[in-house]
């Protein structure tokens, strides 16, 4: 088990640089999991801790010791690939036990410990088949075990769960989860679904373009995103972003959006100008606004009117779409709700306990 | 956020490559592609520009001129320009590679691949095994067979009509001509039968929707279609044709006269007969730059749809 | 999406759907003109086809089982195997062991010089590879006519004429172009994420070699050998011109001189010596057509 640091890491291909000035450390025994769109960066970074490719900048170290040009043979690492890579040309049970014989382990203590993986992660009937003859979940679960049965310093794992259906894919992240209960190895882990990241992780890396956006755990990072992007990518449904104009002209100072004018706190006022933010996007998850029929209204309560566009009951819940002037916002409601298409209706929600991000930047100011 | 990558400042820290993990890598690759470029270098590209120097020179195989050979400029040039066996030579295997090979393979092959669109599995699998046959039979094999075939009293000639005579003198390119359309047909049918599975075949049916008959639907729709495919099968018959000694060396050696010396053959006639090294060199020359030109405009008739699948 | 070229059975009315479709007063009959021949017309056209081009080697076959064989096509009277004899004793066993050492030995050259290249070129990092490459797929179309008296010479001086074994290697460079982009190809199509796998399992490069790389490249390599093999085995100009020992004359110029030796061409034995050289060949072609099965299987040569 071993710390994992990148310092300033950077990687070029050519002239388009895939991970840019990367500073991330890994805790002992962490769940980490690094996720964003395609094309962030995710998989070069964990290409690079597994040594399939070298930094141009910077430094790894894995256990304390630097490892930059170490062959991946020697780092003691275990990955799992998006396609499993299982050798087809080997039956399970050689497809377990490469590591362990390349290392001239015994014959008797490889057949034991094949066996006891085999039994744990339920293949040990599988044992004489070849890769093309199992099912998507039955190999992913052999590569699962090839890469337990090395008790490496540390797991990597790119995409695993991506060539599953949802189904399996529901039952594998318990698995996964349990697994790591079980074996506390230092896991680093690539996605780009964020329902894994949310439920699986420790600590999530989230990237783009090359660049770390937020390292949070989930909850952290669901409720206190560091920008625009971080917001947007996590939570589903998608957080509601809009933009607002500040204005500081009256006593008050208000946030013009929704064709309407919003008061604000001289808290967040001061914030705002003390940032000099002119433009700010809002962002408001969908389950903090709250929808209620114009019949409803009570005089004092600033609620913002719009028309219902879409419903989708999802059974649990139901989220509706409202149409507020240019704007289209999500909401999470009980389930028959009452609500119809293209009736009237008045959204409200707290501003002090949206966030708003810098209309540039699009960094959090509050 | 910056996508253009920058040359290392002065507070980043570049970890260098230990060197001699890095020379063993680089030793490790070269030795492996070291027996295949000596290989190729020895025996192709050496061989190569020498022939471009030869074909210059006076050198012959017996003789005063066997060791001593000297360049003699253009000489070969002009000697050939001024042979009229060189220039029948030229005639005879533009005959071969046309007639042989681009109207009869191409013609018969397609005609298979057509036919075996639309017969049963037997039929298409046995003519199928037989015309394949034809082909794998090794080259000297196939001119023993049809060298007998076409003697006086021979299949040949009764199916001819005329079973006195040996058409191996009285039409000795004809006969040559089908004994290679006969073993080479088999290449093109493959070919072009796969082109024609990538037809798609709705675009056939449209066509037929519009009410073009079989005969327009081919040449106006399918043909043009498979255009690319054509194409390739044309310079590969080719340049397998317009080389090609074996064959009509071992049925006529170039004779009767000189009456089927394309090419290859006159130039072994030439060198290995009359000792005539250097000229003979000069023939194989003037014969691959026959062939590079007539590749490079098949390859130009492949530009337009290489561009239309890469854009 | 995969597009399908399909027969066209489905335009033809047959003689029976029109006859019931006229018959039928209660839908107005659409009769299609039949443009098209019908099925019968083109199955014969095929089979005429075949027969011409089975001819020649039913002469051959037929020819080699009968003792007194002529250039015209008959049934062996008797069926014998007297042919086999008298031209294995007259030379051409020693001649085809002979095309077997030139076919085996620049096979194994041709296919180990070959997989050792195109792994590297698939797999590393290569200074100008691009341009290699060029040149490699370049001189897979130069013909062996310009290539044969500067190689004549140069053996004259090396002293290399009249050697089985030089004769060879040159056989084995005229594959080595072809036999390159062939396993380029290939082991570029094999994914690395294999190699990867068992690197961060711990193996060395070499037991990655052995273990993971060989097996998964077996059958690119059988298809080079054994198209080297069979170019190697029929080849005819190179060792004519490259060796004139008689004992070291391969079944190609075998068969030629034994056309022109005798002052009456024994078509009988000619056709055993023929058969018994084509035979291996055939062998070769049909174990590798199995691999290559897409494009040779003509049996499933249309879909659906």
């Amino acid at each position: 088990m071993a710390k994992i640091a990148l310092r300033r890491v950077t990687k070029s291909f050519g002239s388009k640089v895939a991970v840019d000035d990367l500073n991330l450390e890994i805790e002992d025994g962490e769940f980490v999991i690094v996720v964003g769109p395609s094309g962030c960066g995710k998989t070069t970074t964990l290409r690079m801790i597994a040594g399939f490719e070298t930094p141009n900048m910077g430094t790894l170290h894995i256990g304390g010791t630097l490892m930059n040009h170490v062959p991946p043979k020697d780092r003691n690492l275990a990955m799992v690939f998006q396609n499993y890579a299982l050798f087809p040309h080997m039956s399970v049970e050689r497809n377990l036990s490469f590591g362990l014989r390349i290392r001239h382990t015994s014959k008797k203590d490889i057949n034991t410990q094949v066996h006891e993986i085999a039994e744990m992660l339920s293949i040990d009937g599988l044992l004489d088949r070849k890769p093309s003859q199992l099912s998507g979940g039955e190999r992913q679960r052999v590569a699962l075990g090839r890469a337990l049965l090395r008790k490496p310093q540390a797991f990597l794992l790119d995409e695993p769960l991506s060539n599953l259906d949802a189904a399996l894919r529901t039952q594998m992240r318990f698995e996964l989860k349990r697994i790591h209960t079980q074996f506390p190895v230092t896991t680093v882990y690539v996605t780009h679904d964020q329902v894994e990241a949310m439920t699986m992780a420790d600590r999530i890396v989230l990237m783009n373009k090359g660049e770390i956006q937020q390292v949070a755990r989930p909850e952290t990072l669901y409720a206190d995103p560091a920008n625009v992007f971080a917001a947007g990518f996590i939570g589903s449904p998608k957080i509601n972003l809009f933009s607002a104009q500040v204005d500081h002209s009256g006593g008050q100072s208000v946030l013009h959006c929704l064709a309407t004018a919003i008061p604000v706190t001289t808290e967040i006022a001061d914030r705002l100008r003390s940032a000099h933010s002119e433009t700010v996007t809002i962002g408001i998850r969908p389950e903090e606004i709250v929808l209620r029929s114009p019949m409803d209204h009570n005089p004092g309560q600033a609620d913002i009117s719009g028309i219902v566009e879409v419903i989708e009951p999802l059974g649990a819940e139901t989220h509706i779409a409202v149409r507020v002037g240019n704007e289209t916002l999500t909401c999470r409601t009980p389930p028959r709700s009452g609500f119809e298409v293209g009736s009237a209706i008045n959204l409200c929600f707290d501003v002090a306990q949206a966030t708003i991000f810098d209309g540039t930047s699009g960094l959090r100011l509050c | 956020m910056t996508t253009v990558a920058r040359p290392p400042g002065s507070d980043d820290i570049v970890v260098a490559e230990p060197r001699l993990r890095s020379y063993i890598r680089h030793a490790v690759t070269t030795t492996w592609l070291l027996p295949s470029a000596a290989l190729l270098i020895g025996l192709f590209v050496i061989p190569t520009i020498y022939a471009i120097y030869l074909g210059f020179t006076n050198l012959e195989l017996l003789g005063q001129y066997a060791q001593n050979y000297s360049f003699t400029g253009l000489a070969n040039l002009q000697r050939m320009v001024h042979d009229p066996t060189f220039w029948l030579s030229v005639k005879l295997t533009l005959i071969f590679v046309i007639g042989s090979g681009i109207v009869a393979q191409t013609v018969l092959g397609l005609a298979l691949a057509l036919l075996a669109q639309r017969v049963n599995v037997v039929v298409r699998a046995s003519v199928g095994a037989i015309v394949i046959l034809a082909w794998v039979l090794p080259e000297i094999a196939v001119a023993f067979v049809w060298y007998s075939f076409s003697q006086a009293g021979g299949t040949l000639s009764h199916l001819f009509g005329t079973p006195k005579s040996d058409l191996l003198s009285t039409a000795p390119m004809l006969v040559v001509c089908l004994a290679n359309a006969w073993r080479g047909t088999a290449f093109s049918m493959l070919l072009l039968s796969a082109g024609l599975r990538n037809v798609p075949g709705e675009v056939d049916e449209a066509a037929q929707l519009e009410g073009a008959g079989y005969w327009r639907r081919l040449f106006t729709v399918t043909l043009p279609i498979m255009r690319p495919t054509l194409m390739i099968n044309l310079l590969l018959i080719t340049l397998a044709t317009i080389s090609d000694f074996t064959l009509i060396y071992a049925m006529t050696q170039g004779g009767p006269g000189n009456q089927t010396a394309i090419l290859p053959v006159y130039m072994y006639i030439e060198a290995f007969q009359f000792n005539q090294l250097g000229y003979g060199t000069t023939i194989a020359l003037t014969l691959v730059l026959i062939g590079a030109i007539l590749s490079i405009a098949y390859i130009r008739q492949l530009r337009p749809e290489l561009k239309d699948s890469t854009s | 999406m995969t597009y399908q070229a399909r027969s066209l059975k489905g335009d033809e009315v047959s003689a029976d759907q029109l006859a019931a479709s006229t018959s039928d007063s209660s839908a107005p009959a659409v009769i299609q003109k039949r443009r098209s021949l019908s099925r019968p017309v083109l199955t014969l056209l095929m089979v005429i086809i075949g027969v011409v081009f089975l001819l020649p080697l039913l002469w051959l076959i037929l020819a080699s089982f009968n003792p007194g064989a002529d250039d015209t096509l008959a049934l062996p009277h008797p069926f014998s195997l007297t042919n086999y004899h008298l031209v294995i004793h007259a030379g051409a066993g020693a001649a085809i062991m002979n095309s077997l050492y030139l076919a085996g030995v620049s096979t194994i050259i041709a296919t180990a010089v070959s997989t050792m290249a195109g792994f590297m070129l698939a797999r590393r990092k290569i200074r100008f590879k691009g341009l290699i490459l060029i040149l490699v797929l370049f001189l897979t179309g130069l013909p062996v006519t310009l290539l044969l008296i500067p190689t004549y010479q140069i053996f004259v001086d090396l002293g290399w004429l009249n050697s089985k074994f030089y004769t060879s290697l040159v056989l084995a460079s005229m594959s080595v172009p072809f036999s390159i982009w062939l396993l380029k190809n290939f082991i570029g199509q094999v994914p690395g994420e294999f190699e990867e796998a068992a690197a961060i399992e711990g193996a060395s490069e070499i037991s990655i070699l052995f273990r993971i790389v060989i097996p998964l490249i077996i059958p690119g390599i059988l298809v080079s050998a054994i198209l080297t093999f069979i170019n190697s085995w029929g080849s005819f100009l190179i060792p004519l011109v490259l060796d004139a020992n008689p004992s070291d004359t391969p079944g190609a110029v075998g068969i030629y001189q034994f056309m022109s030796a005798n002052g009456q061409v024994q078509f009988g034995q000619l056709a055993a010596y023929s058969v018994l050289f084509s035979v291996p060949v055939i062998i070769l072609y049909l174990i590798s057509s199995r691999w290559l099965s897409g494009g040779f299987s003509f049996a499933g040569g249309v879909k659906g």
